[in-house]
């Protein structure tokens, strides 16, 4: 496997640094090829900077990708918003050279080359395309067999698909699939692939971001889930936070809402500590004792089994 | 002006045919937010009201319209340049001036919470290109002064 830098973004280090340890910790026990770089600054963030300034928008994002492009690394990122506009930017100089020129004449200034050579994947995909089932399944310990999830994907995952090209981008799979091979079932529900609406806490309408936020959240209520599965920090921001602020408010949803890398990393026997499960808003000690229930119900049942095996039945 | 920014010829199918009504988040759940309304008015010169509407800033840039578009264009071009000329206005939400003001001092939208990292006993956080980015902003700034000075010459 390629070597490859992890571009955290602002969110994460900033608002959610238990995510980064629930990343870390997990890239390091799959023995996973990865490094920090020096020198990445915002991607930058598309509603805010492009709105404002297209030129400066494509120099950034040019900029960080030629810092993994130098280095000859693969670039890997947990965050789906900073995937999705490193590649759009990336797209955009591919396609059109007189711009990738006057792009590189501006970092030329300053020590840099753009060549887009880099891979950019975002954690989900990633682990789908590169890391793979043989690989995660033997790095678990204990499965999720009996607990249903909702994959919340995340727009930005996947969409636009001209520059991300990773999954169907109305119809992804990719991240299902990774639920089923920790052995857990991803319902399937109206409003899977409805964005969470976290960007209208970024322009001054937190009302209506809540009410965004009800909108899954009431229906995965009504169908029972047993946590809400996602991989972007605006995302988690919106279902975590959020959910804990209206539920302050009188409101009762009581979704868990679990980063992919603390699925895999308890599956893969770290402690809910070690992923910073203790640092969500929004409980998820139910979660955690219901598939404590499920294995010690199972363990039961292999005693039963092998006493009646002594007992010489036809098991 | 904002033909600058947008293809009429495109934007004219667009508001013949809202096949995104469907699939647009905003359209379905947030009341009083119909997009085709906005490129009537955009068609017809007469967008100037919208600027100062919060319905512009509740596209979600969730790309659904784009994927879905035969175009390949999609609600969301239209919301991009009514928001683009609404900041050069000066019209825009408090906390979008705050996260660009941030952007162009530091080049990041928030600074690793290093409180918090020591607990969970992370490590130190790599150096981050702010002093590189700084550099190339005034770059980028001269260069586009320079084209507008050609700009202007040439008219």
């Amino acid at each position: 496997m390629k070597e490859f830098a992890v571009f955290w973004g602002c969110t994460i280090p900033a608002r959610f640094p238990f995510i980064e340890k629930s990343v870390r910790t997990v890239l390091n026990g799959m023995g996973l090829p990865w490094r920090d770089c020096e020198g990445f600054t915002c991607c930058p963030e598309k509603s805010l900077i492009n709105n404002i300034d297209h030129g400066l928008w494509v120099l950034t994002g040019a900029r960080n990708i030629a810092i993994v492009d130098e280095q000859g690394l693969d670039l890997v990122s947990p965050c789906t918003g900073c995937i999705s506009n490193l590649a759009t930017i990336k797209g955009e100089l591919h396609v059109d050279h007189r711009k990738k020129e006057e792009v590189n004449s501006m970092l030329k200034e300053v020590g840099r080359k753009f060549t887009g050579r880099a891979g950019l994947n975002h954690l989900v995909p990633f682990f789908h395309d590169k890391v793979g089932a043989f690989r995660i399944k033997s790095a678990i310990k204990k499965d999720f067999r009996g607990m249903r999830f909702a994959v919340h994907y995340g727009c930005h995952m996947m969409r636009p698909y001209h520059a991300l090209k990773n999954d169907d981008p109305l119809e992804p799979k990719k991240f299902d699939t990774l639920i089923s091979w920790l052995g857990g079932e991803s319902v399937n529900y109206m409003t899977k692939l409805t964005c969470c609406g976290q960007g209208l806490d970024r322009v001054d309408q937190h009302p209506t971001a809540l009410q965004m936020a009800r909108v899954k959240l009431k229906e995965l209520k009504s169908i029972g889930v047993d946590a809400m599965v996602l991989c972007c920090p605006s995302c988690f921001l919106q279902f975590d936070n959020n959910q804990f602020l209206m539920e302050k408010e009188g409101e009762s949803y009581g979704i868990p809402v679990l980063y992919f890398t603390d699925l895999l990393g308890l599956a893969m026997g770290y402690s809910p500590e070690e992923l910073g499960l203790n640092q969500h808003r929004i409980s998820v000690d139910g979660f955690l004792e219901k598939w404590e229930r499920l294995w010690a119900a199972r363990d039961t049942e292999k005693k039963i089994a092998e006493e009646f095996k002594e007992e010489g039945a036809f098991i | 002006m904002i033909e600058e920014h947008l293809d009429f010829n495109l934007l004219r199918k667009c508001a013949d045919c809202g096949a995104c009504y469907n699939v647009c988040p905003s359209c379905l759940y947030i009341e009083g937010y119909d997009p085709r309304a906005v490129i009537k008015d955009i068609l017809k010169g007469d967008f100037e009201k919208w600027l100062h509407s919060e319905h512009i800033w509740q596209c979600l840039e969730c790309h659904q319209c784009l994927e879905l578009c035969y175009q390949h264009y999609g609600f969301e071009n239209a919301m991009t340049a009514m928001r683009l000329l609404a900041t050069k206005k000066g019209i825009h939400p408090a906390q979008v001036k705050r996260g660009w003001d941030m952007f162009v001092k530091t080049g990041r939208l928030g600074e690793p919470a290093m409180g918090q990292r020591k607990r969970l006993g992370l490590p130190e956080p790599k150096k981050s290109g702010k002093e590189e980015f700084l550099k190339l902003l005034a770059i980028y700034k001269e260069r586009k002064a320079q084209e507008k000075n050609r700009g202007e010459a040439e008219l």
